[in-house]
C-alpha cells in the first residue's frame, strides 16, 4: 500500500507540474501587448512585411490562399513602421512585437526545437513555408543585405530597416544573390 | 452461411485494398465519416457485442487523444480561440485532429475486420505463389498482436496459479505485468525464428511445392469485382477531378461543393456499406429460412400427435 501511495504522489506532483507550467490566456489578453513610446532620444528601427513575390505566382498558391484576406493586392502586410529597439533586441523579437502589436498571426519554430539554434518563421498571416512551390518561404533583409544568421540570432542597433519578405524561388525573386555565393563563398 | 467471408480470399483483398487507399487518400470529413460508420457497422457483425463495446471505448479514448495532440503542436487557422504557453489554439487545428483520429479508427477498425475476414491461411494463399517471403513475413506480423495477447493471457494464468498476482497493491500489480511483458518479448522473437524456420523445412516457397485449398472462383466473386472496380474507378474519378477536396487551413471549406457532388459521395457510401450489407443479408435470409423450418409441415405433424 506504501507504494501506491508513492504513486499517486507522483502523478499528483507531474499533474501540479503541467498545471503549473501551462499559461492559458484569451485572445484580447494576448494582443494587449505594450509598446514603447517613441521619443526624440530612444533608438529606433524599422520594419516592414511584404509578399511581392506571391502576386506573380498566385496559380502556384492553394485556392483556399487566393484572397485578399491573405494575399493583399499592394502586396503589403505590414507597411514600414517604427518601433523603439530595446537594449539586446534581435530580430525576431522586433518581428513578434510587431505582429502582436497589430495582431497578424505569426507562427514559428522555437530556437530550441532546431539544431540551427535560432527561431525560424514559418508562418506570418497564414501564408506559411512551401505554400507557394517547393523553393518559397519567409526571409529577411537588414539595410538591404541578406544576413547569414538566424532571425533571433541577429542584434539589431539603431536605424537599422528589416523587411521580411516571403519568396517563391529561394530568395532569387528578391535579389538575393544565391547562386554566386554558392560559387564563391 | 455465404456472409462476407467466404468470398474468394482474392476478392476480400481488394475490397480491404481500396477501402483502405480510399480512407487514407482522401481527407474529406464525409468520406472519413462514411469509412468509419461503415467500418463498425461490419465489426459490430463479425464481432460479440462484448467486445465490440470494450474496443469501441478504447478506440474512443484513442481517438481523444490524437484529437487533442493536433492543435497542441499545429498553430495554423484563422479562429484562436485562446493562447496556450503563447501559442494559438486554433479552431481549425482541433477539427483537423478530430478529422485525422477518425481516419485513424476507421483505418484501425478495416484492419480489426481483416484480420477476423482474410486469416493468415488465406493471405498465404492468395500470396504464397508471388512473393512466399514477404508473403509470411506480413501474415506473421498481421497476427502477430492477437498472438500476443493470447500468449500474454496464458503466462499471466500461469503465473497466477504460481501465487503472484495475491498482493492489492497496483504498484505491485504493474510491476508483475512488466515482467510477464518482457518475458513475452522475448519468447515471440524467439517464436518467429522457430516458425520461419519451421516453414523452410516444409519445403514452403520451393516452385513445385503445391497447396491443398478449398477456395474456388465463382460467379458471384466475378461479379463482386466488378462492382468493386466500377466503384473504385468512380471514385478515384472524383478524386482526380477535385470534387472530394476540402481545406481546413486557413479556414475550413463550407459543404456547398459536398451538396453538389453528392452523387460521387453515393459510391463512397455505397462501397464502405456492402460488407454489412452482405452480413445483414445473410443474417435476414437465415432467419427467414429458421422461420420456415418451423413452419414445416414435418413439425407440425409431430404438434399435432
Amino acid at each position: 500500500m506504501r507504494k501506491d501511495l508513492l504513486l499517486v504522489a507522483v502523478i499528483v506532483l507531474i499533474g501540479v507540474i503541467l498545471f503549473k507550467g501551462t499559461k492559458i490566456q484569451s485572445v484580447e489578453e494576448y494582443y494587449l501587448t505594450h509598446i514603447d513610446d517613441i521619443t526624440p532620444e530612444s533608438e529606433t528601427i524599422k520594419i516592414s512585411i511584404r509578399v511581392d513575390a506571391v502576386l506573380e505566382h498566385l496559380d502556384k498558391l492553394p485556392e483556399s490562399l487566393r484572397s485578399e484576406k491573405y494575399i493583399p493586392k499592394d502586396g503589403i502586410i505590414l507597411e514600414e513602421t517604427e518601433y523603439v529597439l530595446r537594449p539586446g533586441d534581435t530580430v525576431f523579437d522586433v518581428l513578434l512585437r510587431a505582429t502582436r502589436h497589430h495582431k497578424i498571426p505569426f507562427d514559428y519554430q522555437g530556437s530550441e526545437e532546431n539544431r540551427f539554434g535560432s527561431v525560424y518563421i514559418k508562418g506570418i498571416n497564414h501564408l506559411y513555408e512551401y505554400d507557394c512551390g517547393p523553393l518559397s518561404g519567409w526571409m529577411y533583409t537588414v539595410n538591404g543585405e541578406f544576413p547569414d544568421e538566424g532571425v533571433s540570432k541577429y542584434k539589431l542597433e539603431d536605424g537599422d530597416v528589416i523587411a521580411i519578405q516571403y519568396t517563391c524561388d529561394l530568395g532569387r525573386d528578391l535579389g538575393h544573390p544565391y547562386d554566386e555565393k554558392e560559387v564563391n563563398p | 452461411m455465404r456472409g462476407f467471408a467466404t468470398f474468394h480470399p482474392f476478392v476480400l483483398f481488394l475490397y480491404y485494398a481500396m477501402v483502405l487507399i480510399i480512407t487514407m487518400l482522401m481527407l474529406h470529413p464525409v468520406i472519413l465519416v462514411l469509412s468509419l460508420f461503415g467500418s463498425l457497422l461490419f465489426f459490430l457483425t463479425i464481432a460479440p457485442l462484448r467486445q465490440f463495446l470494450l474496443d469501441l471505448g478504447f478506440y474512443f479514448l484513442m481517438f481523444l487523444l490524437v484529437a487533442i495532440t493536433n492543435p497542441l503542436f499545429v498553430h495554423k487557422g484563422e479562429t484562436i480561440l485562446f493562447f496556450l504557453n503563447d501559442d494559438p489554439v486554433t479552431l481549425e487545428a482541433i477539427i483537423y485532429g478530430f478529422v485525422i483520429a477518425t481516419m485513424l479508427v476507421a483505418v484501425i477498425f478495416w484492419s480489426k475486420s481483416f484480420s477476423e475476414i482474410l486469416t493468415t491461411d488465406k493471405f498465404l494463399y492468395v500470396f504464397g505463389k508471388v512473393v512466399p517471403k514477404s508473403a509470411l513475413v506480413l501474415s506473421m506480423a498481421f497476427q502477430f498482436i492477437p498472438l500476443f495477447k493470447r500468449q500474454i493471457k496464458k503466462v499471466h494464468e500461469a503465473q497466477k496459479t504460481l501465487g503472484l498476482y495475491t498482493s492489492n497493491s497496483i504498484t505491485d500489480r504493474i510491476l508483475g505485468g512488466i515482467r510477464v511483458f518482457n518475458s513475452i518479448l522475448t519468447w515471440s522473437l524467439e517464436s518467429s525464428i522457430h516458425r520461419a524456420d519451421a516453414m523452410k523445412a516444409r519445403g514452403y516457397g520451393l516452385p513445385k511445392r503445391s497447396n491443398f485449398s478449398l477456395y474456388k472462383f465463382e460467379k458471384r466473386d466475378l461479379g463482386i469485382i466488378g462492382a468493386l472496380f466500377v466503384m473504385f474507378f468512380v471514385i478515384i474519378f472524383a478524386y482526380i477531378k477535385q470534387y472530394f477536396a476540402f481545406n481546413y487551413y486557413p479556414a475550413i471549406s463550407d459543404f456547398t461543393d459536398t451538396k453538389q457532388y453528392f452523387f460521387y459521395f453515393l459510391f463512397v457510401f455505397m462501397l464502405t456499406i456492402l460488407p454489412f450489407m452482405m452480413e445483414m443479408k445473410e443474417n435476414l435470409l437465415w432467419t427467414f429460412l429458421k422461420r420456415k423450418i418451423s413452419a414445416s409441415p414435418i413439425r407440425n405433424k409431430k404438434n399435432v400427435s
